[in-house]
C-alpha cells in the first residue's frame, strides 16, 4: 500500500508536465482553433536550450537563473515565431490544414533538435530544491509537490485570468465566434498571438523544470502532447481546471501502472511485464473522451474555411504509367546497387503514400494509424512465412488480417471524423507501437528475420541470384517486383476517382448530409475507403518487411507515420503523382540518399527540409507539388474555354 | 391513392416543440407550396420528411412506411430534397454532382466496380442538366458557379435521383425577380411531368403563382391549407404574416 502511494506521488512529476502541455493546446486552441500538436515539442526546444546552456554545450556555462531565463526566452521566440509564420497565414484554412501545419512545425523542431544535439538523451540539472519529505511512511522526492503545486498555480492563475480580464473575455469572445469577435472589433489576430505566447510559455516552462525527471529527448518530449490531448480532449478543449487536473491525474496513472507491471498477477510476455499499456491507457482515455463529449470538438464561427486540395480525374491512365513503370524498370537494373536500394525504399514508401490518397486525399479524413497497419501486416508476414506458409498466399493472408484490423477501427470510429479522428489514430498508432510491436511475443524492436519471397523456385527477394549491372545486391527482380505492386496500386487509385464509389468519397469529403440526402451511404462509403486504404497499406507493409529481410518496430513509429503524412502532403496529397513525389522524398529514398550521396547532407537534414515543406507547401501550396502542376494546367484549358460564353446564363 | 403522406409529424429541438403533429399529403405531380414565418418550421419538416432530424410520426411514400429509414435510404426510395445553402459537392464537376445522386449501388457493389470498368456517363445526368438550361455547365467544377447556378445545380441534383418528391428549401432565396420567374417556370415543368414537389420560399409571388395546393404553418402546426387563392384571403394566414394582434387574431375565428 506504502508503495501504491509512493508511485502515484511520483507520477505527479510526469503528470505536471502533461498538465502544462494540456494547458498549451487549450490555450492555443481557445485564441486560435488550432489543435497545436507542436506544444509538446516546444518543451522539448526550451528543455534542450536550458541543458545546453548549463552544460557548457555551446562553449559557455551560464548560471542556472540566466540559463533559466534564456530558455523560456526561447520557448517565447519559438512559439512567437510559429504563429506568426505558421498559423498566422493559415487562419482561413480548414482545421485539418492546420492541424497538419502543426505537425509540420513538430517534425521540424524535432528535426532541428536532432541535427544540434544528437540523439543521445540528455539529463538535465535540476532547478527545483532536491530535498525529500517523508509521508505515511514512504518519502517522495519535494520536487514532485513543487511541479503539481507550479502547474496548479497557473492554472488558476490562468483560468483567473481568462475569467475575470477583459483580455480573457476578448479571448472566450473569439473562441466562441471569431468572426463575430472580429466584426466587434476585437482584434483577432493579436489575441491568437498573446494566446500563443502564453502557452508556449508554460510548456516552455514545465520542459525546464520537469525535464531533470524524465530525462531531455527529442522522441518521447514532442509525444507527451498525447497525453496531453486527452486531458484538452477531457476537457472539452475549454475549461483549463479540467485539462490540468486530468492532465495531472494520466501522469499518476502512467505512473501507478509501473507499479503495477511489477506485480505477479500483471499479464506478462516472455517474462517481462506487458508493454506499451500505459500508451493503451491514454488511447482508452481519449475514446472515453470523444465517448463522453460527442465526437466533435467545440466549433467556432470561422471567418472563412478554405477547401481541401482539389482531386483531378485523369483521362489517359495507361501511357502515363507505363512510362514510369518503364524508367522505373530500366533504372532498377542500371543503378549501382545504393540507388538501386534507395529506389526500392521510394516505391515502397509511395504505396503507403497512396492508402494516405485514398483516406485523407479522397475521404478528407486524416488517420495515422495507416502505417501502424503497415507494421502488423509486417510482423504477421514474418509469422506465417516462419510458419511455412509459401510466399503468395502469406502476404495475401497478412494484408487481408490487417485491413480487416483498420476496417474494424475505422467501423468504430465512423462517427468520430476530422481533427479528433486525426488525434484518435495518433494515440492508437503509438498504442499499436509501444503495446503490440514492442510486445516480443507479437512483434520486437531487434527484428524478426523474414526469408524472401519464391516463386515457383525462384527468389524474387532482395538477395535474389539476379544482381543488376554492378552485380550486387539488391536483386534488381525485387525492385521489379515492387515497383509492379505500386504499379498496381498506383493504376487502381487513380481509376478509383473515375468510379462510382470514388465519386461518392469526394461528395461525402465535400459535405455528409448532402451525400447522404443524393442516397449515397455515408458510412458504407467510410468503410470502403479504410478497407482499400488499409490493403494497400499493408501491401507496402509485406514489402517492407521482405525489403529489410526482417521486420522491426523502429520502421513503423506513430513518428515516422506523422513524417510520411508531412511527406505526403508535400508531394500532393490527393493524386498518385503526389504520392510518387512524396515516395521520392521519404525517408531513406530516392531523393535524401542523392542529397546525401552527392551533397554530404544527412538524413535528419531531410528530415528538417520535410517538416519546413510541409509548412510552406500548407501556407502556400495547398494542393503540393502534384497539385501545383495540374492547376497550371487547368488554368491554361480554362482560359480557352472561358472565350466560348457560358451557355447557362443566355436563357 | 395519396403517393406521399406525412402523418402527425412531431419534432422537438429541447424544450422547443418544432413541429406540433404536422399531416400532409401529396399525389403525384402534385405542386405544394409549404409557407410560413420565419421559425414556423418549414425546414424542420423537410428535414424530418428526408431523414435529418429524429421526428415521431409516420412517413409513407408509396404505400412504404419510411419513418425509421435512415437519410440515404429514404433518398433512394424517391425522398430527394435540396438545401437552402446549395451544398454542393463543390470537389466535383457540375455533371458529377448530378451522377452521384443518379446511380446508388450498395457500397459493396461499389467498392467490387471499383476493379471493372470506368462508368459509363448516365443519360439522366445530360438530360436533367438539359431540363434546367444548365448543359452549358456540366464539366465546370461546382465551386466555381454562380449562386443561381448553383441553386439550379441543386434541383437538378435532387432531379437526377429519379425522384418520386422533391422537397425544395427556398429554392429561389438570393435569386431575382427574373431568376425566380425562370425557376417557377422549370419547376411547373417537373411538377407536370409527374414528380410531386413541396415548395418552400418566401417568395409568395412564386409559391402562390406556381403551386397547386398551399399548405401555411406556424409555430409548428398547420393553420390553413387549399389552394393558393384560397389560401391568400384566410384570416388566419393574414394575421400570421402581418403579425395581428391576440385580439384580432381571436377575431379571424382562432
Amino acid at each position: 500500500m506504502p508503495n501504491l502511494l509512493l508511485f502515484a506521488l511520483l507520477g505527479l512529476g510526469q503528470g505536471a508536465l502533461i498538465a502544462a502541455i494540456a494547458l498549451g493546446v487549450v490555450v492555443s486552441y481557445r485564441g486560435s482553433g488550432v489543435i497545436n500538436l507542436a506544444t509538446g515539442a516546444v518543451a522539448m526546444v526550451s528543455g534542450y536550450a536550458f541543458w545546453a546552456l548549463t552544460s557548457g554545450f555551446f562553449g559557455v556555462t551560464c548560471p542556472v537563473p540566466v540559463a533559466f531565463a534564456a530558455a523560456l526566452a526561447v520557448a517565447l521566440v519559438v512559439g512567437l515565431a510559429v504563429e506568426a509564420v505558421v498559423f498566422a497565414p493559415l487562419r482561413h484554412a480548414s482545421p485539418l490544414a492546420r492541424l497538419a501545419a502543426s505537425l509540420g512545425v513538430l517534425l521540424t523542431l524535432q528535426a532541428g533538435v536532432l541535427l544540434i544535439f544528437g540523439n543521445q538523451p540528455q539529463q538535465e540539472p535540476s532547478v527545483l530544491p532536491a530535498g525529500a519529505v517523508p509521508l505515511l511512511g514512504v518519502t517522495i522526492p519535494v520536487d514532485r509537490f513543487l511541479l503539481a503545486a507550479i502547474v496548479g498555480g497557473i492554472t488558476v492563475l490562468l483560468a483567473a485570468g481568462y475569467r475575470w480580464t477583459r483580455f480573457g473575455l476578448a479571448t472566450r469572445a473569439a473562441a466562441e465566434n471569431e468572426q463575430a469577435a472580429l466584426l466587434a472589433g476585437l482584434p483577432t489576430q493579436g489575441i491568437a498571438t498573446v494566446n500563443a505566447a502564453v502557452a508556449a510559455l508554460v510548456a516552455g516552462l514545465l520542459g525546464i523544470l520537469a525535464a531533470p525527471i524524465i530525462q531531455v529527448d527529442s522522441t518521447t518530449l514532442p509525444l507527451q502532447v498525447i497525453p496531453a490531448l486527452a486531458a484538452a480532449l477531457l476537457a472539452g478543449f475549454s475549461s483549463l481546471t479540467i485539462a490540468a487536473t486530468a492532465g495531472v491525474l494520466i501522469g499518476v496513472g502512467q505512473s501507478l501502472l509501473y507499479y503495477l507491471a511489477t506485480q505477479s498477477w500483471f499479464p506478462t510476455d516472455n517474462g517481462n511485464a506487458l508493454p506499451g499499456m500505459s500508451q493503451v491507457l491514454v488511447f482508452g482515455i481519449i475514446v472515453v473522451a470523444l465517448f463522453l463529449r460527442g465526437a466533435g470538438l467545440p466549433t467556432r464561427g470561422e471567418v472563412a474555411e478554405r477547401r481541401l486540395p482539389a482531386v483531378p480525374a485523369s483521362e489517359r491512365l495507361a501511357r502515363p504509367a507505363l512510362l514510369a513503370a518503364a524508367v522505373a524498370a530500366t533504372a532498377l537494373v542500371v543503378l549501382p546497387y545504393d540507388f538501386r536500394q534507395a529506389l526500392t525504399n521510394s516505391l515502397i514508401g509511395a504505396v503507403i503514400v497512396l492508402s494516405y490518397v485514398v483516406i485523407t486525399g479522397y475521404l478528407g479524413q486524416i488517420s495515422v494509424m495507416q502505417l501502424a497497419l503497415s507494421g502488423t501486416a509486417g510482423f504477421l508476414l514474418a509469422r506465417l512465412a516462419g510458419g511455412h506458409v509459401p510466399f503468395p498466399f502469406s502476404v495475401l493472408l497478412a494484408a487481408t488480417a490487417a485491413t480487416a484490423l483498420g476496417v474494424a477501427a475505422g467501423v468504430s470510429a465512423l462517427r468520430v471524423r476530422g481533427v479528433s479522428l486525426a488525434v484518435l489514430t495518433l494515440a492508437a498508432a503509438l498504442a499499436i507501437e509501444q503495446a503490440l510491436f514492442l510486445n516480443t511475443s507479437f512483434g520486437g524492436t531487434s527484428g524478426l528475420g523474414v526469408s524472401s519471397p519464391r516463386l515457383f523456385g525462384l527468389d524474387l527477394g532482395p538477395d535474389g541470384p539476379f544482381r543488376g549491372l554492378d552485380g550486387k545486391q539488391p536483386s534488381p527482380v525485387f525492385g521489379l517486383l515492387v515497383l509492379g505492386v505500386a504499379v498496381a496500386a498506383g493504376l487502381y487509385v487513380a481509376h478509383l476517382r473515375r468510379t462510382v464509389l470514388g465519386r461518392q468519397m469526394l461528395a461525402v469529403r465535400a459535405n455528409e448530409r448532402a451525400a447522404a440526402a443524393a442516397g449515397v451511404n455515408v458510412r458504407g462509403v467510410k468503410v470502403a475507403a479504410f478497407a482499400i486504404s488499409s490493403f494497400i497499406a499493408s501491401l507496402a507493409g509485406t514489402l517492407y518487411a521482405y525489403n529489410y529481410a526482417s521486420v522491426s518496430s523502429v520502421r513503423f513509429t506513430a513518428l515516422a507515420a506523422l513524417g510520411l503524412i508531412g511527406f505526403a502532403y508535400v508531394g500532393g496529397i490527393t493524386t498518385v503523382s503526389g504520392a510518387v513525389i512524396a515516395g521520392l522524398l521519404s525517408t531513406e529514398a530516392l531523393v535524401p540518399h542523392a542529397l546525401e550521396t552527392w551533397f554530404g547532407i544527412k538524413g535528419t537534414w531531410a528530415l528538417l527540409f520535410g517538416g519546413v515543406s510541409l509548412v510552406f507547401t500548407l501556407v502556400g501550396n495547398p494542393d503540393g507539388i502534384a497539385g501545383a502542376h495540374h492547376r497550371r494546367k487547368e488554368a491554361a484549358k480554362y482560359a480557352v474555354r472561358t472565350t466560348v460564353p457560358a451557355t447557362g446564363e443566355t436563357a | 391513392m395519396t403517393m406521399f403522406r406525412a402523418d402527425a409529424v412531431d419534432v422537438r429541438y429541447g424544450g422547443v416543440h418544432a413541429l406540433k403533429g404536422v399531416s400532409l399529403d401529396i399525389a403525384a405531380g402534385q405542386l405544394v407550396g409549404l409557407i410560413g414565418p420565419n421559425g414556423a418550421g418549414k425546414t424542420t419538416f423537410i428535414d424530418a420528411v428526408t431523414g435529418f432530424t429524429p421526428a415521431g410520426g409516420r412517413v409513407v411514400l408509396d404505400g412504404a412506411d419510411l419513418s425509421a429509414q435512415p437519410a440515404h435510404r429514404r433518398a433512394r426510395r424517391g425522398l430527394a430534397r435540396t438545401w437552402q445553402s446549395g451544398e454542393l459537392f463543390d470537389d466535383l464537376t457540375v455533371a458529377e454532382n448530378l451522377a452521384v445522386s443518379a446511380q446508388h449501388p450498395s457500397w459493396l457493389a461499389a467498392l467490387g466496380q471499383t476493379a471493372g470498368r470506368r462508368p459509363r456517363p448516365d443519360d439522366v445526368v445530360a438530360e436533367c442538366l438539359d431540363r434546367l438550361d444548365l448543359g452549358g455547365l456540366a464539366d465546370s467544377p461546382a465551386h466555381a458557379i454562380s449562386q443561381g447556378q448553383r441553386k439550379l445545380v441543386g434541383v437538378a441534383r435532387a432531379l437526377a435521383a429519379r425522384p418520386r418528391l422533391i422537397c425544395l428549401d427556398e429554392p429561389a432565396a438570393g435569386l431575382d425577380t427574373t431568376e425566380s420567374a425562370k425557376l417557377g417556370r422549370h419547376l411547373r415543368a417537373v411538377a407536370d411531368r409527374g414528380t410531386a414537389l413541396l415548395l418552400v420560399d418566401h417568395d409568395m409571388g412564386l409559391v402562390l403563382g406556381i403551386c397547386d395546393h398551399v399548405v401555411v404553418l406556424e409555430f409548428g402546426a398547420v393553420i390553413a391549407a387549399g389552394p393558393p387563392a384560397h389560401v391568400r384571403q384566410d384570416p388566419a394566414v393574414l394575421s400570421a404574416y402581418l403579425g395581428a394582434d391576440d385580439q384580432s387574431r381571436r377575431a379571424a375565428g382562432r
